[in-house]
């Protein structure tokens, strides 16, 4: 089940999701969907989806292989911990999440990039591109999280109590 | 339910083999397993791309006749300026034609058009290979698109892809079977020699993190002009010369610098592009030079 659907989710974003731009900013599916699994379903399973997403998501792009495996990882760490477990809504530490981790997600994908060689404006980068996809997709996280949460429901392992 | 958060070792290895992908990947030990994978992936995004079409096709249809009326008005204006212009260069034509017949020049007649002028219609798709965008960069700062032709139909890399009216796109990066990335001029880590179409002088034009164009290199006492045209240079023997580039759209002049530059707007609307043709005829020199010769043996 697990590929399919990430191989579903990377294929849409490169066919109908990366040509969106709203003032520099994109939804970023993919980073969603491993993001909102972190949450629900724990980190462990969260880097596993963070690593075949992030995979396929190399295949398909131009840059180095790697790259976005590593981001997606980080993310998938950084959303499976318990941070802010109980204080405020879960919506709201939803929101909050979501911004930090796409701001992370961005900055290692620049570090990987001047790594690699490539020229990378930071401040350009992180004002005009990684600003507004933060906000974009923190607006966009919650609804991710409903079919995510059904889903999640429907694969949980049932417990017999005697 | 969420599992119990007992530390483990996960994480950590996990990002350690995705910084080894990483390493591997630029060492380029990976290739044979990405081009295995490629045979899978690229199928399913050709289908994809398919069946989104359709569908986009459907919500498209309003909007374009919108833009289309738009367009049309512009390219009005756009064909009676040309007209006039035509007519101006046939009277230079002809006074061209009686100075060269007064000297008793003898070359040849009319101007051969620049590779590529042909480009992108029907027929030419006959001749080279053309493809459809069926995927965009999904990095945010890498400028690429995925077309479906690739190694199958005579596609290898760095061959030059151009659109419509001889316009540069970018060149081949990727090949797979089927498909093929296309570094697109816009994109950072693209550089193609250029020279501009009036007065001849030559530059670099690369991309910026923003979309747009920069011609870099260029001598300060060159003059520039707003409105310029940019072409391909062919030096380096990397690109064929004259494809269009874009035009000149501002110039950055600093008195203390050793060269001056040019904002340059693309002659291709990278955020609309469909079909592109692929220059498979085009045979690059190499620029690598010889290993040095054995050192000619001299008699006694």
């Amino acid at each position: 089940m697990t590929i399919p659907l990430l191989v579903t989710v990377a294929l849409s974003q490169t066919v109908l999701v990366s040509r969106i731009d709203l003032w520099g900013g994109r939804p970023d599916v993919m980073l969603l969907v491993v993001l909102v699994w972190s949450m629900v379903r724990g980190m462990n399973e969260g880097l596993v989806w963070g690593l075949i997403g992030g995979l396929i998501m190399d295949l398909i792009s131009g840059g180095p292989l790697g790259a976005t495996t590593l981001a997606l990882l980080v993310v998938a760490f950084m959303a499976g911990e318990p941070w802010g477990l109980g204080v405020g809504a879960p919506v709201i530490r939803l929101l909050i999440l979501t911004f930090i981790c796409v701001i992370t997600y961005h900055l290692v994908l620049l570090a990987v990039l001047g790594w690699t060689g490539y020229a990378v404006d930071w401040g350009w980068a992180l004002l005009r591109v990684a600003a507004p996809s933060a906000l974009l997709n923190a607006v966009l996280a919650p609804f991710v999280q409903r079919p995510l949460d059904w889903l999640e429901r429907r694969t949980r392992q049932e417990r017999f109590v005697l | 339910m969420r599992e119990s958060p007992r530390r483990s070792w996960r994480p950590l290895v996990l990002i350690v083999l995705g910084l080894l992908l990483l390493v591997f990947s630029e060492a380029g030990y990976l290739a044979p397993a990405e081009n295995a994978l490629h045979y899978v992936l690229d199928p399913l995004q050709r289908i994809f791309s398919r069946v989104a079409a359709v569908f986009g096709d459907l919500f498209q249809t309003v909007r374009e006749v919108r833009e289309l009326r738009t367009r049309v008005e512009e390219l009005q204006a756009q064909v009676d300026a040309l007209t006039v212009e035509n007519v101006r260069l046939r009277e230079y034509e002809a006074e061209v034609r009686q100075l060269k017949g007064m000297l008793n020049f003898m070359s040849e007649y009319p101007l051969s058009a620049p590779l590529g002028a042909e480009v992108v219609t029907r027929e030419a798709c006959d001749v080279f290979p053309c493809g459809e965008v069926v995927g965009v960069e999904t990095n945010p700062y890498l400028r690429y698109v995925t077309i479906n032709v690739g190694a199958q139909q005579g596609v290898e890399i760095g061959m030059p892809v151009v659109s419509g009216g001889a316009a540069m796109v970018g060149r081949v990066a990727q090949v797979g079977p089927r498909t093929a990335k296309v570094q697109m001029l816009i994109d950072t880590e693209s550089a193609v020699a250029a020279l501009l179409q009036t007065s001849r002088v030559t530059g670099l034009v690369v991309g910026q993190q923003d979309g747009t164009l920069s011609m870099e290199y260029i001598p300060q006492e060159e003059t520039i002009s707003v409105g310029d045209i940019v072409l391909t240079s062919g030096l380096g023997g990397f690109m064929p010369k004259g494809l269009v580039i874009g035009q000149v759209t501002e110039v950055q002049q600093m008195d203390y610098a050793l060269f001056q530059s040019a904002v340059v707007r693309p002659a291709v609307d990278f955020s609309r592009l469909e079909l592109v043709l692929v220059i498979t005829g085009f045979e690059q020199i190499p620029v690598d030079e010889s290993e040095s010769e054995e050192p000619v043996s001299e008699e006694p």
